[in-house]
């Protein structure tokens, strides 16, 4: 049976019909018909993978929801949620996802003070028996903490993310010495 | 052997089909039944018989090939042999035959019914959107993709549902027009999942170790004259390197088309009919696998039908 082996050429089908226009492949195969029929949504011909040089990008967008912005304040003052995901129930709502609900009701009622609707959405999840723990310091800190320059609260921070970068330059300079690569 | 008595032990890899029209072999007559003349029994006799010496040893072929047993292909070709050469090649020949059951089904835009098989609610319960984070995106695979949620990549399901059902219709004609279908994957996790899968619709499957020159050198490493596949199936297009599976390159090479389950990572240029979607999640695996399984039945059971209902007509009318 006469076969074109160039897989870079053209797509099968065009190749196909090709030697059989020619002349050179007898008999029709069983699929030529079919595809004829239903051809694809995208010819399947070869494409060299190019490299995308300069400022290019793909357009591909970043898929974000309102109740985001929600999240983040949620997560940035309680830290990740106090219960574990069940991720075998597939209706299954985490502490987080109440906090929004809770937080887009009180929403929709007609308040608009974001810090009042941070609070009244953790007192009505409070009253439902879900403990919330703040994480570390607490959020209002982290707000100022751009402005001012020392504050006995702020300063406490400030000492503990030079202490971290202090002890990584100390743990990278050891490695090194002992020769092992690091992580 | 594929539909021998039963016992269908859907083994990987090509057969020779020496009554087929489709190769220049004539039917030998080594056959151990007697009946040199039947397809199927020269078919059989080729596995059977003692491998000729400095061949591959026996155990080496029945592993490459995937059959169930050497007793379970002499029990078929015990039950093939006795049978004389039924009616089925002078059906084919007819040319109305070909007008009314082969290219009928063409003329229907969804002859199968593909579409109820699944849905967007049901692809997104499989986990079907789920591609990998973005560091990992094929270029390529950018039209099909929806968006990236904080990272990773989810595939768009409106695009893989009408890719699904251009899948499984062609997968579905093929099968009405008794092609031969191969599956192949190189993920291990689901080998035993898609043998099975193969096994029960009595099609072929290769989820081992792909050797080279196995389509492009056939004639080499089967014997002259073997039949090809008529149709590959990916469920995994990589191989166990992240690199493209050979066989798509191959497939391509020898004009075979291919259905395959492309991921954000992998190459969908050279795949006919892409079917974007997560291949590594097992319940979008085991989606994908029950619903080629349930085409292909349902296609070969329409063929059968159709015959018999044909076969019945002609019987009334040469009674007439």
């Amino acid at each position: 049976m006469a076969v074109s082996r160039v897989e870079t050429v053209g797509s099968v089908f065009s190749r196909t019909r090709g030697l059989i226009r020619a002349g050179v492949l007898k008999e029709k195969p069983l699929w030529l018909d079919i595809y004829k029929a239903f051809p694809p949504l995208r010819e399947p011909v070869f494409q060299r993978a190019r490299l995308r040089y300069g400022k290019a990008k793909a357009e591909i967008q970043d898929i974000f929801y309102h109740e985001d912005r929600i999240r983040v304040k949620f997560y940035s003052a309680y830290g990740s949620g106090q219960k574990p995901f069940d991720l075998f129930n597939p209706n299954f709502q985490s502490t987080c996802q109440r906090f929004v609900e809770k937080y887009i009701e009180l929403q929709e009622l007609g308040e608009t003070d974001e810090e009042k609707l941070f609070v009244d959405a953790g007192k009505a999840l409070l009253a439902e028996g879900v403990i919330l723990r703040r994480r570390g310091k607490a959020k209002t800190v982290s707000w100022k903490y751009e402005h001012t320059s020392l504050k006995p609260q702020t300063q406490l921070e400030e000492n503990q993310p030079q202490q971290v970068l202090q002890e990584q330059r100390s743990e990278t300079h050891e490695e090194q010495l002992k020769g092992l690569s690091p992580p | 052997m594929r539909r021998a008595g039963g016992q269908a032990a859907g083994g990987g890899g090509e057969l020779s089909s020496a009554g087929s029209a489709r190769t220049d072999r004539l039917p030998t007559a080594r056959s151990w039944s007697g009946a040199p003349d039947r397809a199927s029994a020269a078919l059989l006799s080729v596995w059977t018989l003692p491998p000729p010496p400095g061949a591959w040893p026996k155990s080496l072929w029945l592993d490459f090939l995937r059959k169930a047993t050497p007793e379970a292909s002499q029990l078929s070709n015990r039950t093939f042999g006795s049978a004389p050469a039924p009616t089925v090649s002078k059906l084919e020949d007819r040319s109305d035959f070909n007008d009314e059951i082969i290219n009928e089904p063409l003329k229907h835009s969804d002859f199968f019914n593909v579409k109820e098989l699944f849905s967007v609610t049901s692809l997104f319960n499989a986990r079907v959107h789920l591609g990998h984070k973005a560091g990992c995106r094929h270029r390529f695979m950018e039209p099909y993709i929806f968006g990236n949620r904080l990272g990773q990549d989810i595939i768009d399901l409106e695009q893989t549902a009408a890719h699904l059902q251009l899948a499984l219709n062609f997968m579905a004609h093929v099968a009405y027009r008794k092609g031969i279908i191969l599956f192949v994957s190189r993920n291990r996790q689901f080998t035993h999942l898609i043998e099975n899968t193969a096994r029960d619709c009595g099609e072929y499957a290769h989820t081992r170790y792909f050797k080279g020159g196995l389509f492009t050198n056939a004639s080499l490493l089967f014997g002259p004259g073997v039949r090809l596949p008529d149709l590959i199936i990916f469920l995994h297009t990589l191989n166990n390197i992240f690199e493209p599976h050979v066989a798509v390159r191959d497939a391509a090479k020898m004009n075979i088309p291919t259905v395959g389950v492309v991921d954000t990572n992998c190459n969908p240029c050279l795949i006919t009919y892409p079917i974007p979607g997560n291949d590594d999640s097992p319940p979008s695996v085991h989606l994908f696998c029950s619903l080629f399984q349930t085409t292909i039945t349902r296609a070969k059971e329409k063929r059968r039908r159709v015959e018999t209902l044909y076969r019945l007509q002609g019987l009334q009318a040469a009674k007439r």
